[in-house]
């Protein structure tokens, strides 16, 4: 299992995961050997055979994975917007609790 | 004098040019010219030059095939480039086209540049860290170690230690334990603007790159240059000797700083996280 919250936010609510460009990607796999939480599926026989099955076990603002992708075929979300959202969730769910109470 | 060793790939362009700004590099008389190839085969023709010369590595892809090489014939690598990630920082495109174009003109030139400037480099300041005291536990047979006080985290497990107006950025012991032995680290530029999250450089082991995600924003002011001799220290003493990058804070620290752990709730996380590994 994954955490489920990254920084005190929901996992959920944060969009960061590896992106597969197909035109790139020759299936050698070095990504998924590389990646321990289990982000990646390779579908024997079927096109295409990588996916990004599980975006929510990707460790938010890691991009390891595309450090060993020679043909630079994985991409992220902007992180400066990421951090932005995530800061904001966090000011609103502070404010919510704090109205709550 | 500089040892160079291009990856020099014939199958990809990026691999095409750092054999190219090799060649052209080695008409200097302070660069020497290794070939991937030869030394792979055998390291005596390269031995003099070697223990005379510091090694830099230019890779052209993140497969990163030439420092690998290195790192499996224990040579230490200097200095590293790579030629995808110098292409990408001008916005340009190396395409599948082997062909010498304009593009690939002006990244070995790029490259060509990056490597003759001689840097200026600034002295880290008279950064002050009290004595610290760490709370640790064991999982197998690692013992992981967390200061108690005045350090800060994320959880992307990069540590950050504030003084006055500036602060001091490394990695925690969990991410030294993980990549085992630090062969190279590779700072960001003085005077960087770094956003929070953002990255400072990183650090590479034989297993994988690790990319340092700034626990806070900030300028760069200072980077730590032992390490370019004594990456080994990170592993040795990643919240003291083997600490990163130094930058000049914002006035948005306190802002920063409130979703950070701090040491006890860095201490809880890294135990959670350390039994979920195993
Ligand atoms: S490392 Fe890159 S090329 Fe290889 S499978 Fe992963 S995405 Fe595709
Ligand atoms: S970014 Fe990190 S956590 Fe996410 S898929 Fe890649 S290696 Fe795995």
């Amino acid at each position: 299992m994954s955490e489920s919250t990254f920084m005190g936010v929901d996992r959920e609510k944060i969009d960061w995961c590896p992106t597969i460009d197909y035109s790139k990607c020759n299936d050698c796999m070095d990504c998924v050997e590389f990646c321990p939480h289990q982000v990646f599926e390779v579908r024997e026989d079927q096109t295409p055979k990588l996916i990004v099955k599980n975006p929510n076990n990707c460790v938010v603002f890691c991009r390891a994975c595309s450090k060993t992708c020679g043909l630079d075929a994985l991409s992220f979300p902007d992180k400066t917007e990421t951090t932005k959202k995530i800061k904001a969730t966090r000011k609103a769910e502070k404010a919510k609790k704090e109205a709550g109470e | 004098m500089k040892c160079l060793l291009p990856c020099n790939g014939l199958d990809k362009c990026a691999g095409l040019v750092s054999g190219q700004a090799a060649v052209e590099l080695s008409q200097q008389d302070d660069f020497e010219l290794i070939c991937p190839v030869l030394l792979n085969q055998n390291k005596s023709p390269y031995e003099k030059i070697l223990a005379q010369g510091d090694l830099v590595v230019i890779d052209g892809c993140n497969t990163r095939c030439a420092s690998k090489l290195a790192q499996s014939l224990d040579l230490k690598i200097k200095d590293k480039y790579n030629v995808s990630d110098v292409a990408k920082s001008m916005d340009l495109k190396l395409g599948k086209d082997l062909a010498v174009n304009e593009t690939t003109k002006a990244v070995q030139k790029a490259l060509v540049e990056k490597l003759t400037q001689t840097e200026d480099k600034k002295e880290a300041s008279t950064f002050e860290m009290t004595t610290i005291d760490y709370d640790s536990f064991m999982e197998g047979k690692f013992v992981f170690k967390v200061p108690k006080q005045g350090f800060f985290f994320n959880e992307n497990d990069c540590w950050v230690y504030v003084s006055g107006n500036s602060a001091r950025i490394g990695v925690s012991d969990y991410v030294q334990q993980n990549l085992s032995d630090i062969l190279y680290y590779d700072p960001p530029e003085i005077d960087d603007e770094i956003e929070q999250f953002d990255d400072c450089g990183s650090i590479e082991s034989g297993k994988a790159v690790f990319e340092i995600i700034a626990p806070v924003s900030g300028r760069v002011t200072a980077v730590n240059e032992a390490l370019q001799d004594s990456p080994e220290w990170i592993n040795e003493s990643p919240y003291e000797r083997g600490w990163l990058v130094e930058i000049a804070l914002t006035d948005e620290v306190t802002e920063d700083l409130e979703i950070l752990h701090d040491g006890s709730s860095y201490f809880e996380y890294l135990k959670k996280k350390v039994a979920q590994d195993v």
